[in-house]
């Protein structure tokens, strides 16, 4: 062991996001002595809050040795192949981006191109026609990656039942070692470098670490004793209030989580969360509440969001993640994502005690191209709707980040998405947004015109074929998982 | 469900229209660089390009890069290319990577794999482990006898890598090294067959148009004039459409790489057909060694400021391990890029573009690049900025990161035994470049990325290679035992050896495999 080698860490926050990060420092390097302060969740830590995740929190359990029976099944967990859009592009109807290759490329061109040459011969298959994932979620039916199949290039997210999960978490984080101390932070002391010295607590106790991990949630009890640096986002992303509800879901969660566009913002359900995200210029409150109660739900209070990011997500010994770090409205669900994927990032990286300002460097500069890609996919579903209220039309006007401006002007023209480092989002997963909101490229790639016309409707009937013939077969949501619970059970 | 596509938002083109007829094409220079792209745009956007391509043969062909890269091989499987047909007829033989002698210090060989070091999974890189082993004082085996492709390539052995990733035997790459004046002749029948037209000329004048600043057309000695919607400079150093016509300024990097000349002289084959290119530090810059099946290519670069011309010469002359088979030739270059290498409706493709030495084999990697991005780009007669904005984005992302590792090769050094060296060991580097080297120093981390030339293995050969040994590494690999860990590695080359000991000599293979054909 390297003489500088850090041994105390501290990571600060109660919800699924701490224990996530403990959890994982603790596995992951288990010289290390990890103590989670399991502060209340705050109201506004949408990545503790929010029941729908991206693919990367079940890859993110497995690398852990979390498997799907405790990680999934016994955590109560649904599963998610993607998110339905509805009433985004006016006149259009709606579409579905779900985790997973849409069509397969066809000689040197991907299929999204084939696609917009069908379309321009006046084709009007849907481009989630040629999705097997969203197919089946359209159809109520999960499977999971079946190799040699139809259906085996998806991923799959997760609906949690957050208590259980976080209760999960906790449960796995201390059988790993790692140690528990309950209370609220009183203050975070900083020391003439910038580096924090220790934290007090309401009841006078006092904790030290060699690194910080503050996962506490937008206040950024920790980090945002350092400095409060951060980059504002709201006139790509209009939405400043989050509204959570509650209700009874009889059949559980969907497998395909609708998200529906209203006259400010876009309210979405998943089982028994619901919730609807609002720019507060355009809708009160108790419009809002109003809206979730008419929807059956009992709501919760709002909480404001302030979208942006932190540039320096790590300062000095402490590292800020998730909400802490970067905040967004929780469309296509990122607030947990952004943070698993810091964790990673952190563990592959860890500091020894001199936190070497470049190695700090390299860590954010990565985390920030990261935020800023999501932050561009976000701001593109609002670029490109169409809906004519007063909200819509002025995002819809704003210039947008140079980097969204840079892939949206490639897709207009030809269909063309342009590579970054560190980004989150698939191709397909651009294109199911853009094609879905109806920005169809200029012209037809002429990498995709290396056939006949004919051939490529013989191939795409023949893949949309093969889709529905193969749907029957695969069981309903809620079968699946029913099977799970029976099998573990027996 | 159905709905109707054309209510979409429709972007507007240069002209507001879509234009689907065919544009021409005219290459100016034929080479490497020209017929490459010839060759790629006659068999892969024939629907949518006519191609003429106007070389003269009073032009010498540059020629040097005779060594590549394994993306060659993607170009090649695209373009039809059958492997043993046209090593044979390009007298090519494989490259598994690129041997370094004398650079960290006089007496240092290490080899650049085209492959990975250890078994190239699991969750901590390799070095890392290496370099805890050797700070710690278990003085692990040299890396490259823990690399498939190194061992392989020392050994004078060559074989297909197998496809299971479980297996050593797949943790490698390769590429060719060729002649590069066979290479020429070889597109062209390909590009000519379908439908590539040849004009023999030398272009006397560019011919623009006053409002737009486009080129409209050429004109040969011969007083023809060639009309084109898209031209692309092959013209070499001179640049003679980019460069010299459109002035585009060329941005010097001298200063970090200072060699601008070269001095190459072929030479029989007298000893073993290495199935690796060498680089062999000089006091004045390196001399290359690549082995063909009938010859031997070599060539000293270096920097005209440190040493004459006929010094080099000689200095060559002495080192070439063959009879000579020419009279030494003289190269003169800059390294450095145009600002950028698509304006209007010019796409300066290979050394009219740019240049960097050939030290990692970066041209024909560098023309192949601009040509992938050239087709994914393919323009309309409009000639859309968005277009020329993507392909020159692509195209600095090469160059700077290509530019960033070539440098590190002379600066990570101990050598103070010419002015040469010194001038290198101590001249400022990029701050991209400094940065990546002290994350390496503190803790053996390489900065990554899932795009682009010269990934992780590459950068972890040179630094270890040029004797950087990194203070720290990652503390997860302080997990194990240091017993525990030494067996695993003498476990791992014992499995490399005796794997390799079942492999075909080079020449062998080369021999049974595509035997070279004879000049027509």
């Amino acid at each position: 062991m390297t003489a500088r080698a850090i041994t105390r860490v501290l990571v600060a926050g109660g919800g699924l996001t701490g224990w996530c990060a403990a959890a994982a420092l603790k596995r992951r390097a288990p010289f290390l002595d990890v103590t989670l302060l399991a502060t209340a969740i705050a109201p506004d830590a949408l990545a503790d809050r929010i029941a729908c995740t991206l693919p990367s929190l079940p890859g993110f359990q497995a690398d852990l040795g979390l498997g799907e029976d405790d990680g999934v099944t016994r955590a109560g967990a649904g599963y998610r192949l993607g998110t339905r859009f509805a009433g985004w592009a006016e006149g259009l109807p709606d579409y579905v981006h779900a985790y997973g290759s849409y069509g397969h490329a066809i000689g040197p061109a991907a299929f999204h191109l084939h696609w917009v040459r069908a379309a321009r011969e006046g084709s009007t298959t849907p481009f989630d026609g040629f999705s097997p994932a969203a197919q089946a979620a359209r159809a109520g039916r999960f499977v999971p990656p079946t190799p040699d199949t139809l259906f085996a290039a998806h991923d799959y997210g997760l609906t949690l039942d957050l208590d259980r999960h976080r209760a999960m978490m906790r449960a796995f984080a201390l059988h790993v070692g790692v140690r528990e101390t309950v209370g609220e932070i009183a203050e975070a002391a900083c020391d003439a470098r910038g580096f924090l010295s220790g934290i007090r607590l309401t009841g006078g106790e006092t904790l030290a670490a060699d690194l910080y991990v503050d996962a506490t949630g937008p206040a950024a009890r920790l980090r945002g004793a350092i400095d409060t640096e951060r980059q504002d986002w709201s006139a790509w992303l209009p939405c400043d209030r989050v509204l959570l509800g509650s209700r009874q879901a009889g059949e559980g969660p969907p497998v395909l989580t609708p998200v529906t566009a209203h006259a400010a913002g876009w309210h979405w359900s998943s089982g028994e969360q619901v919730g609807i995200a609002y720019a507060s210029a355009h809708l009160s409150d108790a419009q809002a509440a109003a809206m979730l109660a008419a929807d059956g739900a009992t709501p919760d209070r709002p909480v404001t969001i302030h979208p942006g990011t932190r540039p320096q997500p790590w300062r000095g010994n402490c590292v800020a993640i998730g909400d802490a770090a970067t905040q967004v409205e929780p469309l296509e669900w990122c607030n947990l994502h952004l943070a698993l994927s810091a964790i990673d990032r952190l563990v592959a990286m860890l500091p020894d005690a001199d936190m070497a300002p470049v190695e700090r460097a390299d860590f954010n500069r990565q985390t920030l191209a990261e935020a800023e890609r999501v932050r561009d996919f976000l701001a593109a579903h609002y670029r490109t709707a169409r809906r004519p209220e007063p909200m819509w039309q002025a995002v819809a006007r704003a210039a947008p980040p140079v980097s969204l401006a840079h892939t949206l002007a490639q897709f207009a023209e030809r269909g063309r998405l342009p590579f970054y480092e560190e980004e989150t989002f698939a191709r397909d997963s651009w294109a199911a947004i853009l094609l879905g909101q109806g920005v169809l490229p200029r012209r037809v790639d002429p990498l995709a015109e290396t056939m006949s016309f004919a051939e490529l409707r013989g191939m795409m009937d023949r893949f949309t074929n093969a889709i529905a013939a193969a749907l029957p077969r695969l069981p309903a949501h809620a079968e699946w998982r029913a099977a799970q619970m029976r099998r573990l059970a027996r | 469900m159905t709905w109707k596509i054309g209510t979409g938002i429709e972007a507007k083109g240069g002209d507001g229209s879509v234009t689907t007829d065919r544009l021409r094409v005219v290459i100016v220079g034929g080479g490497t660089a020209g017929w490459m792209a010839g060759a790629a745009l006659t068999r892969l956007v024939s629907g949518r390009c006519s191609v003429r391509l106007i070389e003269s043969e009073a032009i010498g062909v540059v020629g040097v890069g005779e060594a590549t890269l394994p993306h060659i091989r993607a170009f090649n499987e695209r373009l039809g290319i059958a492997e043993a047909d046209f090593m044979a007829r390009t007298r090519a033989t494989f490259k598994l990577g690129i041997e370094f002698r004398d650079w960290g210090r006089i007496g240092d060989s290490y080899i650049h794999p085209f492959g990975t070091f250890g078994r190239g999974s699991g969750p901590i890189d390799f070095h890392h482990y290496w370099t805890r082993l050797a700070r710690e004082g278990h003085a692990p085996p040299p890396l490259d006898r823990l690399s498939y492709a190194c061992a392989l390539a020392r050994a004078g052995r060559f074989d297909h890598p197998g496809r299971d990733r479980e297996d050593l035997f797949s943790t490698f790459g390769y590429a060719y090294q060729f002649d590069a004046l066979l290479f020429a002749p070889y597109l062209r029948q390909l590009a000519e067959e379908v439908g590539a037209v040849r004009t023999e000329g030398m272009v006397v004048n560019v011919e623009r148009d006053g409002e737009s600043g486009l080129i409209r057309a050429v004109t040969l000695a011969d007083g023809e004039r060639v009309e084109g919607d898209l031209f692309i400079d092959c013209s070499g150093f001179r640049s003679l459409l980019l460069g010299q016509t459109l002035e585009e300024p060329f941005e010097d990097w001298s200063k970090w790489l200072p060699t601008d000349r070269a001095v190459a002289m072929p030479c029989r084959t007298e000893t073993a057909v290495t199935p690796y290119t060498s680089a062999i530090a000089m006091p004045a810059g390196w001399r290359w060694r690549i082995p063909l099946q009938h010859r031997t290519g070599n060539g000293y670069v270096y920097a005209s400021d440190f040493i004459g011309d006929d010094e080099a010469a000689r200095a060559l002359e002495q080192a070439v391990e063959g009879e000579p088979l020419a009279s030494p030739r003289l190269l003169r270059f800059k390294a450095g890029r145009r600002r950028r290498s698509w304006v209007g409706n010019c796409v300066a493709i290979g050394l009219a573009s740019g240049f960097l030495e050939p030290l990692e084999s970066t041209s024909i990697y560098l023309v192949q690049q601009a040509i992938t991005a050239l087709i994914e780009l393919f323009p309309e007669r409009g000639m859309a900025a968005s277009d020329r904005d993507e392909f020159n984005r692509i195209i600095d992302l090469e160059y700077d990161r290509i530019r960033d590792f070539l440098i590190l090769h002379y600066h990570a050094t101990t050598r103070d035994d010419s002015p040469f060296w010194n001038y290198v060991r101590t001249m400022p580097i990029p701050d991209s470049l400094a940065e990546k080297m002290e994350l390496w120093r503190r803790r053996a981390r390489v900065v990554k990325y899932r795009e682009g030339v010269f990934l992780d293995a590459s950068w972890i050969a040179v630094y270890l290679g040029q004797g950087i040994l990194p203070e720290g590494w990652d503390p997860r690999a302080d997990v194990a035992r240091a017993d525990a860990l030494t067996r695993a590695v003498a476990d791992l080359q014992a499995e490399i050896d005796a794997d390799i000991g079942a492999r075909p000599d080079h020449r062998a293979f080369l021999q049974r495999y595509c035997p070279m054909v004879e000049a027509a």
